[in-house]
């Protein structure tokens, strides 16, 4: 239907990681929660992509469905994700573990919560390298601690020997990054890995993260509600909203030029350093119950902009090259020419017409 | 009466309901400036016991080890500080929901913790919080008309119709719908439930709020909502509040003076603008430095501090930053810092800091702690000049 | 929408200017918390069934023995080891007494005992857990060793030794010994419950209210602290029972003409191979209270706790 690929530049090869048009719903007592409806995008070797959504737009169930580690009542309903050409979504579960070892590497919020509490952190990491890598017991042990060391471990001998309950939030997460990290992956998917920890530790990791992309060549998928960290470290930007993607760019782009009123709600309601006093922009409302969706645009009982064409649900297209938008208003902000107001055509009719027009 | 019904917007009096008057009822009008609450040498020591028994002390976490400051009428006190840096303790104790080891919180000329429980009733009328959980910090078992009815309830609103009137108009007042008072917490919201706990707050029609962390567990959209409303309450009703939050940038929105907190200790205590203007403390300057800006263009250097915050259980001699401090490696490692334990002094106007060297934080020395940019991705460079 | 004009802070409605406000909790109806707990309990068939059991043994306990007076203690020398029939639905034991009334007697005797005992046990559980934990330290301390030193006796012959010195044979002695041994688990319940809660925001929130250490018990913690109490106290019925069952067997509890289920299987070494019918209906009647007792406690539990949600059916 319409070109998702923007973040890619059509003269470079084939991306590392392509989502295609993923569902991935649950199946509740309640009804049908379609958590990723439809989402598409991909990344390229070396670069950042950052997701961004506020809790239950659907970004960490896209990361978690990236790595097969969605389970009952949810599932992947269809769509593809393909890994260097590879789908896995049709992989079976032997093939899936392969990959998430050597390809893929994932770090989480809360490390405790992924770190096993009776193995020591050097015995961790030994394990995931000597599984994936054929290192013997030794050779393993060593580079666990020399991967210690590069995620700025001082005394990473001793620290190797210590268990995750004995090290510091900031510690935890540089030992996840080192596991993470120790089987040279292709991808790093980070859901959240600095929220949990305190802004002067969050440098800290952020500088490590930085450091590793550059050193291991790799691309990042970086899952965050702080636009903040964000800004710091993507190349690229996804907006997810309701599980749809509302907004779709480069980093630069999506924060000076946003289109979507969501992702402009968004970045004018954060108080920033260095502008006391202003009265915050608020976006009223809350979050649509995913079990009661409105029709139409899932924004617009929110919006600023809403106009009797919204209740057609727009398509997400082209702004200008590379950038993706699911609003009817116009490249420039404005209401488009029919549609705005509610004389006049129907608003099927006007929405058909201007997605017409927007190809 | 009278003492009550100070302007026209008072919650409790506009009902008609009646609170007993309490005699040392701060009045509203009076201007801007006058010390409201002071805090004087607090400390809060948490003990570890242990032994066979359990009731052997073995140690204690100083969670607050000294701290004075006053708040004035009308302000907004920022505190900021990481995780374990007292913050949250210091509120609590200053509303006596922790007892105190020592020190003295003075509330409209009175000492409050040499007070009877009783004798302490009128006080809290005066003195509310809004806690960080909007989960936590609601009792579930109870309607929303009954959360925000308790506090007149509990000073003497027996009427039960008056109670459910007066918390309609506060669900009103902060946003919510009246007709949802017979609702229990779990319906809300997040964003709901931390409107209920300010409304819960503003029943007692208080002087003084703590607000620990109103806006952390919030998504982003719904925090800017809750901040707008905390200002146009503070607007309505002169209220004055101590915001403690660990987001500076938040801090800085609705702050008029911040102190910062490190390892039990108040460092720096200024105004806002002085403070993220011109940092005096090589802690405030670390931490400032440490927030992402939000504008990928400018990727910023920082001062990344090195290693973690030591126990509170086992804070480090002297300057409790002299361990981690940039400043200090700059100046070779004085040996004062380790040794003498910095005070806070005033080094510009209405600017305090606790730091033997502060006059060295300099835009020469803060560059030359900054590590260099890193190297940006080969990625990143190709999209700026895209 | 049922919001009252201007009231809101934004109106609502799609269009309107105003930026609009989606109240997604109006579409859920007001319940109250008893409604709501009642429902709950409603969409749990076991605790349903569970529920209607206990209701059918205490009904059956109380309306026999009312209609029919002291006929239970009645001998016959003529009717005596009748095997179940129509006349007499259990049988008859050696001495011509009518086992179905003499089970409900029983039954009687034996759930009079369960109920009271918890009683106790709740009263002694709930007090001294409440205050070891909502003020700590050194009362505490004292109240948690002294559980210990409770725990660390053999609670069975503490009941033996109870019913020694206040005399055998009196039901009520029964439930004074199994109560004021059984408190200890509600006690330790009660306080863990306590503990955890006393700091809790909402907590902190009344204290901060200036409510009084008595509301904040009675009114913040112990409806929260008191949900496992209620399951702890329907599954303390079944142990007393139980209890109560194995002292009358060994001759500690109820004295005949009296009877109690426990009573009713004292015979057990006799009768298992003569007259099996006779043991077959006071063993099959403390399943069942167990039964009820245990998928109520669960069942309630559940309907309890207001976070549960409602399924829509």
């Amino acid at each position: 239907m319409l070109r998702n690929e923007a973040a890619t530049r059509p003269d470079e090869g084939s991306p590392l990681l392509q989502i295609k048009d993923l569902q991935t719903h649950f199946f509740t007592q309640d009804g049908v929660v379609k958590a990723v409806d439809g989402v598409s995008f991909s990344i390229n070797d070396g670069r950042t992509l950052g997701l961004v959504g506020e809790s239950g737009c659907g970004k960490s169930v896209t990361a978690m469905s990236i790595l097969g580690l969605i389970s009952r009542p949810g599932r992947v309903v269809s769509g593809q994700i393909l890994l260097e050409g590879r789908n896995l979504v049709t992989m079976s579960d032997e093939d899936i573990r392969e990959v998430r070892g050597n390809s893929i590497s994932m770090i989480f919020q809360e490390p405790m919560t992924s770190l096993n509490p009776v193995l020591t952190c050097g015995d961790q990491i030994s394990e995931s390298v000597s599984l994936h890598l054929g290192l013997d017991r030794r050779a393993a042990m060593a580079k666990a601690v020399e991967m210690l060391q590069r995620v700025g471990i001082s005394d990473a001998k001793r620290r190797a020997r210590e268990y995750p309950h004995q090290l510091s939030g900031g510690m935890r997460q540089r030992v996840m990054i080192a596991m993470a990290l120790s089987t040279n992956p292709a991808i790093l998917i980070a859901d959240e890995p600095t929220t949990a920890l305190d802004v002067t530790i969050q440098a800290q990791i952020l500088e490590v993260m930085k450091e590793m992309r550059v050193q291991n060549k790799m691309a990042i998928l970086l899952i965050t509600h702080d636009l903040g960290v964000v800004a710091e470290m993507a190349d690229d930007v996804v907006v997810m909203y309701a599980g749809k993607v509302v907004e779709q760019a480069p980093a630069t782009t999506v924060f000076e030029e946003p289109h979507h009123p969501y992702t402009l709600g968004l970045l004018s309601s954060i108080p920033r350093l260095g502008e006391h006093r202003r009265r915050l922009e608020v976006i009223q409302g809350v979050v649509p119950n995913p079990l009661n969706l409105p029709q139409g645009c899932l924004f617009q009982r929110r919006c600023r902009f809403a106009m009797p064409i919204c209740n057609v649900a727009p398509p997400l297209q082209e702004v200008t090259l590379g950038h993706l938008s699911r609003c009817w208003l116009t490249p420039d902000g404005q209401p488009p020419a029919v549609g705005a107001n509610a004389s006049g055509e129907p608003a099927e009719a006007a929405a058909v017409q201007l997605s017409v027009e927007s190809r | 009466m009278s003492a009550i019904s100070n302007g026209g917007s008072d919650p409790v009096g506009a009902t008609g309901a009646t609170i007993e008057p309490v005699e040392e009822r701060y009045v509203r009008e009076s201007k801007t400036g006058d010390v409201l609450v002071e805090v004087r040498d607090l400390v809060k020591h948490f003990e570890i016991r242990g032994g066979l028994l359990g009731i052997t002390k073995i140690g204690a976490v100083r969670a607050v080890d000294g701290v004075s400051f006053s708040v004035r009428k009308g302000e907004t006190l920022g505190l900021v500080g990481e995780s374990g840096c007292g913050k949250t303790t210091l509120g609590k104790v200053m509303l006596r929901l922790v007892p105190p080891t020592s020190g003295e919180v003075i509330v409209n000329g009175r000492s409050i913790f040499g007070l009877s429980d009783s004798e302490m009733v009128p006080v809290r009328r005066d003195m509310q919080i809004v806690f960080q959980d909007p989960y936590a910090s609601l009792n579930p078992r109870m309607t929303v008309g009954e959360i925000v009815g308790e506090g007149p309830y509990v000073h003497g609103m027996r009427d039960k119709k008056a109670r459910e009137d007066l918390a309609r108009e506060l669900l009103a007042k902060v946003g919510l719908n009246q007709s949802h008072i017979h609702r229990y917490p779990h319906e809300f919201s997040g964003g709901q439930r931390q409107r209920i706990g300010i409304a819960r707050a503003l029943a007692l029609n208080p002087a003084f709020i703590v607000c620990d962390e109103p806006v952390s567990a919030l998504d982003v959209s719904i925090q800017s909502q809750v901040l707008n409303l905390l200002d146009d309450l503070q607007q309505e009703y002169g209220l004055t509040y101590l915001f403690i939050a660990h987001n500076l940038a938040v801090v800085e929105h609705i702050s008029d003076r911040v102190g910062v907190m490190y390892l039990g200790k108040l460092v720096e205590l200024s105004p806002v603008e002085s403070l993220y203007s011109q940092p005096a403390h090589p802690y405030s300057v670390a931490l400032l430095s440490a927030v992402p800006e939000t504008d990928p263009r400018k990727r910023k250097r920082r001062i990344v501090l090195r290693g973690d915050v030591p126990s509170p259980a086992a804070p480090p001699s002297g300057c409790r930053f002299h361990t981690r401090c940039w400043l200090r490696e700059q100046l070779g490692n004085p040996e004062r810092c380790a040794n003498e334990e910095p005070l806070l002094r005033e080094v510009r106007s209405g600017q305090q800091v606790a730091c033997h060297f502060s006059e060295d934080v300099t835009p020469a020395t803060i560059a030359a702690a900054s590590n260099p940019t890193l190297a940006v991705s080969a990625s990143a460079a190709a999209t700026a000049a895209n | 929408m049922a919001a009252m004009p201007g009231t809101q802070i934004a109106a609502a409605g799609m269009h309107s200017g105003g930026p609009p406000v989606v109240d997604e909790i109006d579409l859920i109806p007001v319940r109250t918390y008893w409604q709501l707990v009642r429902r709950r309990f409603l969409q749990n068939r076991l605790a349903v069934i569970a529920l209607g059991l206990m209701f059918v043994l205490v009904a059956l306990s109380i309306a026999v023995p009312l209609a029919t007076g002291e006929l239970y203690t009645k001998t016959s020398l003529t009717r005596g080891s009748l095997p179940p029939s129509l006349d007499a639905l259990f049988g008859t034991n050696q001495i011509g007494q009518d086992m179905f009334l003499r089970n409900m007697r029983a039954l009687q005797t034996s759930l009079f005992i369960g109920f009271m005992a918890v009683l106790i046990i709740a009263l002694i559980g709930v007090t001294l857990g409440a205050i070891a934990g909502y003020f700590g330290g050194k009362v505490d301390n004292l109240i948690m060793r002294f559980v210990d030193v409770i725990l660390s006796l053999p609670v069975f012959f503490m009941i033996l030794i109870i019913v020694a010195a206040l005399g055998k044979g009196s039901a009520l002695v029964v439930v004074i010994a199994i109560g004021l041994t059984g408190w200890t688990l509600a006690c330790r319940l009660v306080r863990a419950e306590f503990l955890k809660m006393r700091d809790a925001d909402f907590v902190q929130a009344a204290r901060a209210l200036g409510a009084s250490d008595l509301r904040i018990i009675a009114r913040h913690i112990l409806p929260s602290a008191l949900a496992p109490v209620v399951v702890a106290a329907t599954l303390g019925v079944a142990d007393s029972v139980v209890a109560e069952a194995a002292l009358s067997f060994l001759g500690f509890g109820i004295n005949p003409p009296e009877t109690s289920l426990g009573l009713l299987l004292k015979n057990f070494d006799e009768d298992l191979l003569v007259r099996p019918y006779l043991l077959v209906p006071p063993g099959v009647i403390i399943v069942l209270v167990v039964l009820a007792a245990s998928f109520l406690g669960d069942g309630l539990r559940d309907a309890l706790d207001p976070r549960q949600r409602i399924e829509s059916k």
